[in-house]
């Protein structure tokens, strides 16, 4: 499980309050130079001070919320990529994993043995050779001129919805809506979109599958997704499979919405700059257990796949 | 002339006041049968409402029971194919020294020198593997989450008397132990539970019922308590019977609310949230078990429950009354 080539093993950081089940991770990966830790008070400190490429851990723990120890760890220690992994899909969870830890994947237990090892070579791969992002909020003057290059897809065909999104984003954005997938791929093809935001469900059925697709083929997009009717195997899906960037509940708030919103922008923005870190929010390369099964149409899938990639980068990466 | 008038006049009257009287019996007749299928009704919906309440409080055990089973199930799982991986490797530092016995067994001269360093080698390859110690260790961590998840089993049966069913005699303390691991994906990490369980004497009870009760006051001290709290359980034995408290530090309840709470249907959660039905079916079968239950409660500070059974059993007629 070494990173290619001859490089050293990649280092992992393991967080549980159940230490047999640290033991049984560190058998598991023992390819890999694994660092346990029960506190996870010590994580943050411990993932420093091993300059870990990837950090698994539990999300409910007697101190601390594996939630916290994640959201800590992309501010202090954001080249490594974090896994969660829990033995509980509450909705509160999955929710917390997207908007605050921003996890790489959701796993839960019991775990496959190959898939946990395959996504923990890929996820180090990952944070070896992609480059690091700051999460922090873009400076102002970037985030004016990337409001006005960048525009903002809303896919919803409810109309009292659509006018809420409308009130809160419109003084702000350039916003376009689309009651269609068929609507929402025009405005693609025509418009630098850096955000997308995406009910769950339309009249016309399934919107996952759409924005799943669309993460295979421009990964640099980031997707707010906005659902009333919340689940958490539909959530932990669009995570695992879509690199969600955030997930809101309905009524939409106006406070988190704009946050989400620039937050989403500035991380397109910082994307558009530097491609390389792109890897870090992509759906490719999975091993194939984990590879989005995508109920879409052909016609479809390739009108995605042409969409106009308005970063130089992303060509080569998709080849 | 007019006397016969008057008559007519006065029999018109009478006749009119039978008329009135009779629509307003007919009307009071309509409104009795229409209370009696309100009641009817309702008995319906109470029973469907136990029923439901029924299948809710096995839901809550399943996903209980399923989230605790996860932990262990996780490590033991992924030890056993980590044991057999490991003692393929092993294996192959075994392959490898036999290999190169036999090698120097049918060595000569020449190929002598050649053999032995090839033992040697091997020898030393598998002097230093480690796969057997972590073999050993990974399947100590196995046997002891196999343990866990049989008791998990043995407390599930023990609490849902999937065997059994009717009257037993039993140990309330365990009967305590077992509604709070159903309930403990509730409690952890966010309440931290306190108990000190006295020496009881055995209780002639219906276990399915009590145990009903114990989650059912479980429960609801969880739900109370939001993000954290500590739930007090102390049990001791009285002359004649069982006494068990459950205290919380959560919410509490108002005052004009308290002579209420056992009342059916009667309930201050969220559509959706509770049935409101809880606390009556506690009360029910505490009542049919010739028990009692009390409350005492400050707003803010908390609530405590105290359930009281008595050591000798109630006539069976009465249980099965109650809750069924």
């Amino acid at each position: 499980m070494a990173a290619a080539g001859s490089s050293k093993p990649l280092r992992l950081l393991c967080i549980d309050d159940e230490m047999r089940i640290l033991r049984a991770l560190k058998a598991l990966l023992r390819d890999c130079e694994v660092q346990l830790c029960n506190d996870p008070r010590q994580a943050v400190a411990m993932a420093q001070q091993f300059d870990v490429d990837v950090v698994i851990c539990d999300q409910r723990m007697p101190q601390l919320q594996g939630i916290e120890v994640l959201r800590e760890m992309r501010n202090s220690v954001p080249r490594a990529m974090r896994i969660l992994l829990t033995g509980y899909a509450d909705l509160k969870a999955v929710l917390g994993s997207v908007n605050e830890g921003e996890v790489f994947r959701y796993v839960n237990k019991p775990w496959e043995n190959a898939e946990l090892r395959a996504l923990v070579a890929e996820a180090g791969r990952i944070a070896r050779e992609a480059a690091v992002i700051s999460s922090e909020p873009i400076n102002e003057r970037d985030a004016s001129e990337a409001r006005a290059a960048v525009g903002i897809l809303v896919l919803e065909d409810d109309v009292n919805a659509q006018a809420r999104l409308r009130e809160i984003l419109a003084p702000h954005y350039q916003v376009r809506f689309a009651n269609t997938a068929e609507r929402a791929l025009q405005i693609l093809e025509q418009y630098e979109t850096g955000v997308v935001i995406s009910e769950t469900e339309s009249r016309q059925g399934d919107l996952t599958a759409l924005l799943k697709a669309l993460k295979v083929h421009h990964p640099h997009i980031a997707t707010v997704v906005i659902t009333e009717r919340a689940n958490a195997q539909t959530a932990m899906e669009l995570i695992n499979q879509g690199q969600v960037y955030r997930m809101l509940l309905k009524p939409v708030r106006m406070g988190s919405c704009r946050l989400s919103v620039d937050s989403a922008i500035g991380r397109y923005w910082r994307l558009k700059a530097n491609p390389r870190a792109i890897q870090r929010f992509a759906v490719v390369n999975l091993p194939s257990f984990a590879q989005p099964q995508l109920m879409i149409s052909a016609s479809l899938l390739t009108r995605i796949r042409n969409l106009p990639s308005r970063i130089i980068e992303i060509v080569r990466f998709n080849s | 002339m007019v006397m016969l008038w008057i008559f007519a006049l006065l029999l018109a009257l009478a006749v009119l006041a039978l008329g009135l009287l009779g629509v307003r019996l007919r009307r009071l007749s309509a409104q009795l049968s229409a209370a009696d299928a309100e009641l009817k009704k309702r008995e319906a919906s109470q029973a469907q409402v136990m029923h439901t309440t029924k299948l809710a409080s096995l839901g809550q055990m399943v996903a209980g029971v399923a989230h605790e089973i996860n932990t262990p199930l996780g490590f033991v799982k992924s030890n056993v194919e980590v044991v057999s991986d490991l003692l393929g490797e092993y294996e192959q530092a075994v392959t490898n020294v036999m290999t190169g016995v036999d090698f120097l067994l049918n060595a000569d001269a020449a190929t002598a020198t050649q053999a032995k360093a090839l033992v040697i080698k091997a020898r030393g390859q598998l002097s230093r593997a480690t796969g057997l110690n972590e073999a050993r260790e990974l399947l100590i961590d196995s046997v002891d989450g196999l343990k866990q998840m049989s008791s998990l089993v043995m407390n599930l049966k023990g609490f849902a008397r999937v065997d059994r069913d009717g009257m037993d005699v039993i140990n309330v303390n365990d009967s305590i132990k077992s509604s709070l691991t159903i309930a403990s994906h509730q409690l952890r990490d966010r309440i931290s539970v306190e108990t000190a369980f006295g020496e009881l004497p055995p209780v002639k009870c219906m276990p399915s019922q009590i145990n009903q009760v114990f989650l059912n006051l479980i429960t609801n001290a969880a739900q109370a308590m939001g993000e954290e709290g500590v739930l007090k359980i102390v049990t001791v034995a009285k002359a004649h019977s069982v006494e068990c408290s459950f205290e919380d530090n959560g919410s509490g309840i108002a005052d004009e609310v308290l002579p209420k709470i056992f009342d059916p249907f009667f309930t201050t959660k969220k559509v959706g949230e509770g049935t409101g039905i809880g606390l009556s079916i506690v009360h029910k079968i505490v009542q049919g078990h010739g028990g009692s239950i009390r409350v005492t409660s400050q707003v803010g500070k908390g609530t405590r429950f105290v359930v009281e059974l008595p050591v000798a059993a109630a006539p069976t007629s009465a249980l099965s009354k109650a809750g069924a």
